[in-house]
């Protein structure tokens, strides 16, 4: 018995051509009823083939070690019909088993070459056109795919979020990237189906439709049955999804191109007409098993692989187009036989194209290339002032943080329309701590508005929106919140540019209200002190500002990362310094800030220093730099101590570098971090410092302990403070162990 | 070993002085094709293409204009195609450049029976009641065939200054691998002509002999007029693949006759010819072992040489390498060139 199963099933096509013995028809619909012409019809049958064929030389190849990648579609060929039935301006987020579909669609542009770029895709070529061999993946720019890995049906929020930005575009007249009138598609498997990412955006989805939302999205589940090797329970997707509120579902036989057709032009008609989302179920089989290397005898019965086998879709279509006599069984294997033969001699070609051999190249596109800014309004004073209105007069007052972030986010929104905002009861209530506060009456609900308590489908409606030209700015109302959100951020959002080489971005930036020090309220889910969940995304920016007039500058800075690199920026707001007015004495207002002109802006990376000294280095952010402030004048005023405090700003980027620099002629050095002692930023702090001091001063951290925030005031036994902070830089200054330091400059002398 | 090959139908302007008696020398395997068009020629009281090949004399005035000319090198690229050694090749696409659409439909099998000439001649003599603008082109690689940013950013600026110049109208007319043809009309070709910094020992830029604004909306009317001389009759199902000027594929059984009648006489006539694209595509969907270009001439071969040095296929680094591998193992057939002709013929 082989275990070749491509090679069995490619004989079985050629002997069926030969003894026409074919699958009988499951649903029966006549090509009149379907509405393709005959032409149409082999269009499709095509397009099938070349996937199929596509899949073989992939396998092919994989033998010869020239190819990385051996999952297919085979069994799949069905979803040809969504490539013609929609636009190639419908945005379209493709699941791994879209090879037909993406050869259909391509045929929608004159000039595309959609079979030798798969195979470059295949063969791991930097010529790929979209990822450049990063990834195999579906994608392309004049086609509207962004490309994605899918693997965990984490594509299904974007698509969603996709969706809802179209009549927002529309409607706030921006530059969108889609015309108003497009739908989505968005394609995934039968076990895909079950992932949380998928069930929160059919729940999406369903959730803005009830309430007469335009939400334009066509969901394509293709069900063959089985995930990897788990059966999918017999009428389990129909059942799960067939009373879905708000979402229609629809059903078609994919293995029957007639059928399918019909359904799948019904479904963009009622979508592209309604804006309401429709769910199709096309069942179909699998064919070669999950992936090359996955041999399915191993954990199915050889009468359910056959079974399948002799169910091919390439076999139904065969039957079609001979049933209707418009291609002999000889001409069926011509076509079949003659477009083997152009992949192959494709292939060929495609083998010998140049791959990626530096790190440099591979990493070109963690972040995109700069780009020429968008316009931006200009506001005059006498604009500002409207729109502010009786905040206007307090702006010569200092402020808390949260009143200066409010402020930035206005300015940013009447300077740039396609800014949006929007997270749990960030409208009217103006979210759980007042930070947008009045906004949505300065702009209206199409700019700022209520979400459905659910982080995934927040990160999913801002990648979404961010493809169709928004800068989306997000609320997660509280870090732990993060958590269920974060494939989102860590394997979508941030990996676009990566996948893309930079042709795709989706700029935003993530508010999250976050980290410890309310005086014992809330527990740990409200004061989440890990931010370790984002620190080794690469090409992510993380801000953390510790005062409001950095915050503001910081906002800013963040905004236009996103605008001009199409940067995915966490901006990380201190709940526990929102407020915070005072930084030595009750009512010193020593923490207040006045508010800062709206040209200033502080750039990703832009450390600050206080003080001069040389005594001892406190290098921290957040609401350690807040509390290192206090234990500076302490120091200072108790011990005669001179020192220093670094505020980061930024958790990334960081030029370790600079901030070595800054520190070299400190005799001591503390690391001040109120997140964990494990997997903090002290731990990269204290190792680029020993990477980049040539002269070792002594080190120590003040960090948080390797626990959850309790509720009551035992939190602050946990957390670094003001007197923890004093009592280990004082036990730093004391040990007897401290090194020479050079009068002089270490670069200047050249040692 | 059999090869594989993609078959390129050449432009206007291919059959001059040297291809005189082109037909009478290749043409008799062709003999009831070259009949049947000579006697439509008569039909109208037009020069037949077996007088026109076997006059004395080449004339620009009989030879060049449209209404003579295409006929013309329709009937040699049909001579040719009619005796390339099918034993030796297995044709797996046509493709051509410009009026070369025109002849890559009929060989192609895209015609009703008798349709070619119809539309060629129609096609052809289009601008028999006065030229509509003319043709320009420029050279966009350097010496060794790769395409010079430098060139190419004089052409963009030249171009940008003339098209905002009072009664100039200008149009990138045809991509035709290294050479950008320019179409636009009288005004502008001739301040492009003082404008524009010679190239290639003084070669460059040139006006084309005879050829109109093609391949830009200066045709409209054209293409308004040929709709309605040309019927969706004319049209059928192509017999090979055939890739446009666009890049795009038109499959035998799954063309849609009407939308290859829309693009033909629509877009093709109105829009930039992109050949450069054509052979693009053609190379890599359909990846031949090599590219046969019909007769008459063999002036396209250089563009078709750049587009693959462009690509790096067949592993061509440059205008030397591609020469070089020419000597030993061929890419490129030129029917047009006698050596090469003999190589693609039984």
């Amino acid at each position: 018995m082989s275990i070749n199963r491509a090679e069995i099933v490619d004989k079985n096509f050629s002997k069926a051509m030969t003894n026409g013995v074919l699958p009988q028809a499951q649903r029966h619909v006549t090509l009149s009823e379907s509405g393709l012409r005959a032409d149409e019809l082999v269009d499709l049958f095509e397009s099938q083939i070349v996937s199929r064929h596509l899949d073989f030389t992939a396998r092919l190849l994989k033998a010869r070690n020239e190819s990385y990648y051996t999952i297919g579609s085979s069994g799949h060929e069905g979803n040809a019909v969504f490539g013609k039935a929609f636009r190639h301006n419908d945005m379209a987020f493709l699941h791994y088993r879209s090879g037909a579909l993406f050869i259909q669609r391509s045929k929608h542009l004159a000039g595309s070459t959609p079979a030798y770029d798969m195979l470059l895709s295949l063969c791991a070529s930097s010529e790929d056109p979209i990822s450049q061999g990063r990834h195999k993946v579906f994608g392309s720019v004049p086609l509207f795919v962004p490309p994605q890995t899918s693997t965990i049906a984490s594509h299904l929020p974007k698509a969603v979020g996709m969706a809802l930005s179209i009549r927002r575009a529309r409607d706030l007249g921006i530059k969108a990237k889609v015309p108003h009138d497009s739908v989505v598609v968005c394609n995934f498997g039968d076990a895909s189906h079950n992932h949380a990412s998928a069930q929160t955006a059919f729940n999406a989805a369903g959730w803005a439709a009830f309430q007469n939302v335009p939400v334009p999205i066509v969901f394509i589940c293709e069900d063959n049955g089985i995930g990897i090797s788990v059966p999918t329970p017999r009428g389990w997707v129909e059942n799960a999804s067939l009373a879905r509120a708000s979402v229609k579902y629809m059903q078609c036989d994919g293995k029957n191109l007639l059928d399918s057709w019909r359904v799948a032009h019904e479904a963009e008609r009622y979508t592209r007409q309604t804006r309401r989302p429709v769910f199709i179920h096309m069942t179909t089989v699998r064919l070669l098993g999950h992936a090359g290397s996955d041999i399915e005898s191993l954990y199915n019965s050889m009468s359910l692989i056959e079974a399948a086998e002799a169910d091919d879709p390439l076999l139904h279509s065969a039957r079609l187009v001979i049933e209707n006599s418009i291609l002999s069984k000889e001409e069926v294997l011509n076509l079949y036989e003659t477009t083997r033969q152009r992949i192959n001699r494709a292939a060929e070609h495609a083998i010998s194209r140049p791959r990626f051999t530096t790190s440099a190249d591979v990493m070109k596109s963690v972040v995109a290339p700069k780009t020429k800014r968008r316009e931006i309004e200009p506001t005059t004073d006498t604009e500002r002032e409207r729109v502010f209105g009786s905040d206007w007069r307090y702006f010569e007052k200092p402020q808390h943080m949260a009143k200066l972030i409010n402020w930035a986010l206005a300015d940013l929104m009447m300077t740039r329309k396609n800014v949006i905002l929007f997270g749990e009861d960030i409208a009217g209530k103006g979210g759980v701590y007042n930070v947008t506060t009045g906004l949505l009456q300065k702009f209206g609900a199409r700019r700022i508005f209520n979400t459905l308590l659910d982080e995934t489908s927040i990160l999913g409606m801002a990648i979404g929106a961010a493809h169709n030209g928004f800068i989306p700015i997000p609320e997660i109302q509280f870090l732990a919140y993060i958590h269920n959100a974060e494939d989102q951020l860590r394997g979508e959002a941030a990996t676009l540019s990566f996948f893309s080489s930079g042709q795709y971005t989706n700029p935003m930036v993530i508010r999250i209200a976050g980290l410890a020090y309310q005086k014992g309220f809330g527990g740990h889910f409200h004061n989440d002190n890990s931010l370790a969940v984002f620190r080794d995304i690469p090409g992510i920016v993380i801000a953390c500002p510790s005062n409001g007039s950095d915050a503001a500058r910081m906002l800013r800075g963040c905004v236009r990362a996103a605008d001009e690199e199409g940067r995915v920026v966490v901006f990380i707001e201190p709940i526990a310094l929102y407020m915070t007015k005072d930084l030595h004495d009750t009512g010193d207002n020593g923490w207040c800030f006045d508010y800062p002109n709206p040209k200033d802006e502080i750039a990703p990376g832009e450390f600050a220093v206080f003080g001069d000294g040389t005594d001892l280095a406190v290098i921290t952010y957040g609401n350690g730099y807040y509390l290192s402030r206090q234990a500076e004048k302490i120091l200072k005023d108790q011990h005669g101590m001179n020192i220093r405090v670094i505020d980061l700003r930024w958790l990334a980027p960081i030029d370790y570098q600079r901030i070595a620099d800054t520190v070299k002629d400190c005799r001591r050095i503390l690391v001040v971090d109120e997140c964990r002692k494990t997997g903090s930023l002290s731990e990269a702090l204290v190792t680029a410092l020993v990477e980049h001091l040539e002269i070792l001063p002594k080190i120590a951290r003040v960090t948080a302990e390797d626990c959850y925030i309790p509720l009551g005031k035992a939190y602050d036994v946990l957390l670094p403070s003001r007197d923890k902070i004093v009592e280990a830089a004082l036990a730093l200054c004391q040990s007897k162990k401290l090194p020479a330091v050079p009068a002089v400059d270490i670069k200047k002398t050249g040692k | 070993m059999k090869k594989t090959a993609a078959v390129i139908c050449p432009g206007r302007g291919t059959y001059t002085k040297t291809e005189l008696g082109y037909l009478k020398k290749h043409g008799a395997a062709a003999k009831h094709l070259i009949d049947r068009l000579d006697q439509r020629l008569k039909k109208i009281g037009k020069p037949t293409i077996s007088d026109l090949d076997g006059a004395e004399r080449f004339s620009l005035k009989t030879h060049t204009p449209g209404e003579f000319a295409s006929t013309l090198i329709y009937g040699c690229s049909a001579a040719d195609f009619t005796v390339i050694d099918r034993d030796k090749f297995d044709i797996v696409a046509v493709t051509g450049n410009s009026m070369g659409w025109y002849s890559a439909l009929g060989l192609a099998g895209a015609l009703a029976p008798g349709a070619d000439f119809d539309l060629i001649d129609t096609m052809g003599s289009m601008m028999t009641g006065g030229i509509i603008g003319g043709q320009l082109i420029y050279p966009v690689v350097d010496d060794d065939w790769h395409f010079s940013s430098e060139n190419y950013g004089i052409l963009v600026h030249a171009l940008k200054e003339v098209g905002m110049m009072a009664g100039c109208e200008v149009y990138p007319s045809i991509n035709f691998g290294g050479y950008a043809i320019i179409g636009g009309n009288e005004k502008a070709l001739q301040t492009l002509m003082k404008s524009l910094p010679l190239k290639d020992e003084g070669r460059y830029p040139f006006i084309l002999v005879n050829h109109a604004a093609f391949h830009t909306p200066m045709m409209n009317p054209i293409s308004e007029k040929a709709f309605h001389q040309l019927g969706l009759d004319l049209f059928s199902d192509p017999k090979l693949p055939l890739v446009d000027g666009r890049g795009g594929i038109w499959q035998p059984k799954s063309t849609s006759i009407e939308d290859l009648r829309n693009y033909t006489l629509g877009h093709q006539v109105t829009e930039t010819y992109d050949f450069s694209k054509a052979i693009t595509v053609t190379m890599k969907e359909f990846a031949p072992d090599a590219l046969i270009i019909l007769g008459p001439g063999s002036s396209s071969g250089g563009a078709v040489a750049q587009v693959l040095i462009d690509s790096g296929w067949f592993g061509l680094s440059g205008k030397k390498a591609f020469v070089e591998r020419q000597k030993t193992n061929p890419v490129i057939y030129s029917m047009g060139r006698e050596e090469q002709y003999q190589d693609v013929v039984k």
